[in-house]
């Protein structure tokens, strides 16, 4: 345990390990609530339910014709949407493991889909430089909405109750605000590969290529805080926040996790940590509500489960 | 469009004014077929009609033996009539039309291919057998009767006609017809002796035997013989040409030999070219023996012989008859050749003159030569020009004289003065040269002289051709100043000390000729040409390969950082430095789709259109929000001032009008009514979940009608969204808005008498604020008031939010009766048209309250 109130250690003890990817995994989800399962879409253009706990393969989804890039789960963890180099969103039944809609009508490939918080609308960045918003009521395949600002690929969005938040690797993050109607650029300067707003919706965690992770103050765009000592250069490695958000973790593309503290950016111990992965770490998670667990997500093909060493 | 398409497209983000949306997709009329015309022949008949045929038009299974696997009527194998053998028909009728079948007919592809192939084969030894025709029966079918060979001859076509053949026959010659002009009987004959000679065989047609005086046969003329092709016999032995084993001395030497003239042998068995004709082998039938005497054959043929002979051998004649050979010999009797004349004039001889005598003691010097000439040279070239002038004509003038048209353009005056100048001046120097060097013992300094013109362009050139050495330069300069000016001339420079005469000399030619060098191009073309800046000005040049220090490397980079930095919009800058904020922070506006917005249940931010946010807003509203909708209050009192002049159209509505018949426009809002927005109800009775298109529609048709909200905002803060959700549910699931009557029911009761203070404040707000029905709702309230305490209830909190202002003030709490409203129009209408009251009861009509009043 962390001395005093500091935040948590990281999660270091390894759980389990997930393979069963033939190559690089791009994208991992925990799935919604309990957060028992969880979601995998790899370069092998399939996506990998696996339970969490024991560490085994519960189904796996193959209709995608590309790799598979992002994943997104619905609220009420009935459906899940995928999407990748084959232009179009899947929309997936879990149960049946089969795809209950395709939404085609992007140019690129798509490298992030999204949910709104009901499912009822689904967000698509693409390397089209468009970020498409999908009526999941409406039979109509026909996008409700084509934010068009961006000036290159998005590679991460979010969404929020009543606003959208993309980032692109034309160096800006644009949050639409549906309900002012207003759209507010912050241009960062580097290529955006994600982007993890805090619950309370107040700052966000904006991660660059250029090895750093600035957590911005999305009211008025200033920089509160920049964790560096990563490398994260070439790959979207997606940083997320540790439990409470206290910290920041991330994976770096040499196969460390490093950990922050959120206040004053300093590594936590140990530093530097150790290596856990044999290639770059893509994907971070730490558990939605469980303290001591989170994964980590590799080009290596493999997820590892950590969880905080027992007492 | 319909209108209600335009919402819906309106909703979707679509112009519907855009080409697009207005393409129109019926086509009226008939297509035209195609303009080109497809392969497609069964395009279209219908499917089972449709057959397949190749390209011969022959009907073939569907790619059955190609891989297809539809074969016969709609893949079956039988047709459409099915096993049923076909009726005979006929073909006696189109008998005609019926082609003969050929075998290429049954051929597929591949046959065809091959008989092509074939074909051509055999073309190709047709055309090689160029003497079909003619060598037709002639060795084989000797023993063929001589009758039958030339019925065969004159009625069987040769199988192949060599080309030329075929070329006479069409135009016009027929087989037997001969080549040549016809001939009398008599030349026929002699002409089949020739040929009989020639070939030594009997010409097929000669056995005819036509007496010389049949007058009947005289009478005609006939074609002449075929020339009978000439085959030569090979040769295959050794013996000399034109020996034939066992021939007699005389023979070889000359004399006629026995074989060609020898008696006639019988043609019936091949004699070979070895045998020796005997006595038996003579042809005793033969007919032509007793007719044609031997002699007289012989005698003809003899005699063209010998005719050749003589033209061969006196060759003066030959030319002669020659056609177009000159008549001339040489001198030695040859023949002048062909298209030469024998000129008239001898050819005339070189004259050779004898050597003049050497005086004696002379010795060669050729320095003397050489210098008469050189002296000489310059005199007649620089007086040459000037000679051609004198000789009369220039060539401008000759060319006038021929009728040249002028060149197009003449070298102006003042070029061909310079042009003039610098012949002469081109050949002073060597001259001066001359002048100098030759002198054996230079004991003097001779100046070579520069023209003044050249020494003052050589000057002015900036040319130093003496750069590496200054002092030499400097000299040089000197040099040509004094040759620059002609009238007071500076001192020419003189010897350096210790310079021998003659290294002196020789320097200053250096400097004239360099002079002369350097001027000629200033001194023609200076016009022309700018001479380059100084060269000074160039890069410096470093020796060795070229290794950039770390200085400059870090001067580069910082250069390119610089400019790069230069180049930054300031937001870049910003965000360079870690300066994120409004520097970094752009804002526009944004417009969501309202579906969008729908979806998110977020109210639609105000748009250009005023009325946008007047439907319920479920969600917790951020304060500024409210001061949005505070805005609005103008435009929306505005265009509530608009729809109630719309009512008052008739006259003032005044307090007193209220309710009473005065009032014209009183029905009218009761037909126009609308109910209300569905989004109204929903916000209402939360059952999220379901959507539908209609409810879109109905928002966007009702929504002109809400805006009219007069009232401000209430004062309270409103209630966050969850509640209103809760609320509604409560309140409402046993409503059908269908069925549902307006009753009013104390239910606030609970609310009101918590918020009863609240209330009051509010109302006394709210009739600040509002103008023009300040007075009507008092009076309204009041009479709510009256009638049941709670009615006046102006806004229950959680209620409140999902009017929006235009609820809010019409029902604050009432609202699940009042939305009902359906049965009861007066007061519908009232509520959604009119600016509503607080109080429903008051809220809903004039006559409405009238009705409660009365209860």
């Amino acid at each position: 345990m962390a001395p005093s109130r500091g935040p948590e250690a990281l999660p270091r003890r390894l759980h389990t390990t997930l393979t069963g990817h033939k190559g690089p995994i791009n994208a991992a989800r925990y799935a919604k609530g309990a957060a028992k399962y969880i979601l995998t879409g790899g370069q092998d253009r399939t996506v990998k339910l696996w339970n969490a706990n024991l560490g085994t393969e519960v189904k796996t989804f193959a209709a995608h014709g590309y790799e598979v890039l992002s994943i997104t789960v619905s609220h009420d963890n009935a459906q899940f949407a995928s999407s990748g180099g084959d232009r179009s969103v899947f929309v997936w039944d879990v149960a049946t493991a089969v795809t209950t809609r395709r939404l085609p009508g992007h140019l690129g490939k798509i490298h992030v889909v999204e949910f709104n918080q009901d499912a009822s609308v689904l967000a698509s960045g693409s390397f089209d430089s468009t970020v498409r918003l999908w009526d999941l009521r409406a039979q109509t395949r026909q996008a409700i909405q084509v934010l068009e600002e961006a000036r290159d690929a998005v590679q991460t969005l979010h969404v929020g109750s009543s606003y959208i938040t993309t980032g692109s690797l034309d160096g800006h993050v644009r949050t639409y605000d549906l309900r002012k109607g207003e759209l507010r650029s912050d241009y960062i300067g580097f290529p955006v590969t994600s982007v993890v707003p805090t619950q309370d919706n107040q700052t966000m965690l904006v991660t660059t290529l250029d090895s750093h992770i600035r957590l911005m103050d999305m009211s008025t765009g200033k920089l509160l805080n920049d964790f560096t000592a990563h490398v994260n250069t070439e790959y979207r490695c997606r940083a997320c926040f540790g439990h409470g958000e206290a910290s920041v973790i991330c994976g770096d593309e040499k196969g460390v996790v490093w950990a922050w503290d959120l206040l004053d950016a300093k590594p936590l111990e140990p530093n530097p940590p150790p290596k856990v992965h044999n290639k770059v770490i893509t994907w971070t998670e730490h558990h939605p509500v469980e303290k001591g667990e989170m994964f980590t997500a590799s080009a290596d093909g493999t997820v590892k489960i950590w969880r905080q060493t027992e007492e | 469009m319909t209108a209600r398409l335009k919402k819906k497209l309106g909703n979707l983000g679509v112009d519907p004014s855009s080409v697009r949306a207005n393409e129109s997709f019926c086509l009226i009329g008939t297509p035209l077929p195609p303009l080109e015309k497809t392969r497609d022949n069964n395009e279209f008949v219908p499917l089972w009609k449709q057959d397949v045929r190749d390209e011969k038009g022959r009907r073939r299974l569907h790619g059955a033996f190609t891989g297809g696997f539809s074969a016969g009527y709609f893949n079956t194998v039988g047709s459409k009539e099915g096993w049923t053998p076909s009726t005979f028909v006929s073909s006696r009728g189109d008998r005609s039309k019926k082609k003969e079948a050929r075998p290429e007919d049954f051929m597929d592809e591949e046959d065809l291919q091959e008989l092509k192939d074939s074909r051509k084969i055999v073309d190709t030894a047709d055309e090689m057998d160029l003497t079909a025709g003619t060598q037709l029966g002639h060795g084989d079918d000797e023993e063929q009767d001589s009758v039958a060979r030339a019925l065969e001859a004159s009625m069987l076509p040769s199988a192949k006609d060599s080309a030329g053949g075929r070329i006479l026959k069409k135009m016009g010659w027929r087989l037997g017809q001969g080549i040549g002009p016809r001939v009398s009987l008599r030349q026929r004959k002699l002409q089949d002796l020739q040929a009989q000679a020639l070939s030594g065989h009997r010409i097929p047609g000669a056995d005819v035997e036509i007496p010389d005086d049949d007058e009947e046969a005289n009478k005609h003329t006939y074609a002449p013989r075929d020339t009978p092709v000439l085959a030569v016999a090979r040769k295959d032995n050794t013996h000399g040409l034109g020996y034939r084993p066992g021939m007699s001395l005389t023979e070889s030497v000359g004399g006629r030999g026995g074989g060609a003239s020898g008696p006639n042998l019988s043609t019936g068995f091949g004699l070979g070219a070895l045998n020796d004709a005997d006595e038996d082998d003579v042809d005793v039938y033969d007919a032509g023996a007793t007719q044609n005497s031997r002699n007289r054959t012989a005698y003809d043929i003899i005699d063209r012989e010998e005719e050749e002979k003589i033209s061969i051998g006196t060759r003066a004649s030959a030319p002669a008859t020659r056609p177009n050979s000159s008549t001339e010999t040489f001198n030695d009797g040859k023949p002048v050749l062909l298209g030469f004349v024998i000129s008239s004039k001898p050819v005339s001889e070189d004259g050779w003159f004898p050597l003049p005598d050497v005086p004696k003691g002379w010795k060669p010097d050729p320095n003397r030569v050489w210098g008469k000439e050189n002296l000489q040279a310059p005199e007649e070239v620089s007086a040459s020009p000037e000679k051609w002038s004198k000789s009369g004509i220039s060539a401008d003038q000759r060319g006038n004289m021929l009728g040249e048209t002028p060149l197009p353009s003449a070298p102006r005056s003042k070029d061909r003065e310079r042009l003039k100048n610098i012949a002469a001046d081109g050949m002073p120097p060597p001259g001066a040269a001359a002048d100098s060097s030759p002198t054996p013992a230079p004991a003097t300094i001779t100046i070579p002289r520069t023209d003044p013109h050249i020494a003052l362009a050589a000057l002015g050139g900036g040319f130093l051709p003496f750069a590496t050495n200054p002092a030499k330069q400097a000299r040089y300069t000197a040099y040509l100043e004094s040759q620059a000016t002609t009238d007071s001339p500076p001192p020419p420079p003189q010897p350096l000390p210790g310079q021998r005469i003659d290294e002196f000399n020789k320097e200053l030619e250096d400097y004239a000729k360099a002079a002369a060098i350097f001027k000629p191009l200033s001194g023609a073309m200076a016009g022309r040409f700018t001479s380059a800046s100084i060269v000074e000005h160039g890069p410096q040049i470093r020796e060795g390969l070229y290794t950039p220090s770390a200085e400059d490397l870090a001067e580069k980079e910082a250069e390119l950082k610089r400019v790069e930095e230069e180049k930054m919009t300031p937001k870049e800058h910003a965000a360079r430095l870690g300066m994120y904020g409004p520097m970094t922070r752009e804002t526009q506006p944004w417009q969501p789709a309202r579906l969008l917005c729908k979806r998110f249940r977020v109210p639609p931010p105000a748009e250009p259109e005023p009325e946008a946010p007047t439907f319920a807003q479920p969600a917790s509203e951020a304060s500024t929000e409210w001061d949005q909708s505070a805005a609005p209050a103008a435009s929306t009192s505005g265009s509530n001032a608009e729809t109630s002049t719309g009512s008052t159209s008739g006259g003032p509505r005044d307090l007193a009008n209220i309710g009473l018949g005065e009032d014209d426009t009183q029905g009218r809002d009761t037909l126009t009514y609308q109910r209300p927005a569905m989004d109204v109800f929903k916000a209402i009775f939360a059952s999220d979940d379901e959507d539908s298109d209609d409810e879109d529609k109905e928002i966007e048709e009702t929504e002109p009608e809400p805006v009219k909200a007069p009232s401000p905002p209430p004062p309270q803060p409103p209630p966050p969204a969850p509640d209103v959700v809760m609320a509604a549910p409560e309140v409402v699931e046993p409503v059908d808005p269908a069925t549902f009557k307006p009753t009013f029911i104390p239910r606030e009761g609970k609310a009101k008498k918590g918020l009863d203070s609240d209330r009051s404040k509010e109302k006394k707000e709210k009739k600040d604020k509002k103008r023009k029905e300040k007075e009507k709702r008092s009076m309204v309230s009041f009479q709510a008031d009256e009638e049941d305490g709670a009615g006046l209830q102006i806004s229950p909190v959680k209620d409140r939010p999902k009017k929006k202002r235009r609820k809010e003030e019409q029902v604050p709490e009432d609202d699940d009766s009042m939305w009902v409203e359906k049965p009861a129009p007066d007061v519908v209408k009232t509520l959604s048209v009119v600016p509503p009251t607080e109080p429903e009861p008051e809220s809903t009509s004039r006559g409405r309250k009238r009705a409660i009043d009365f209860m």
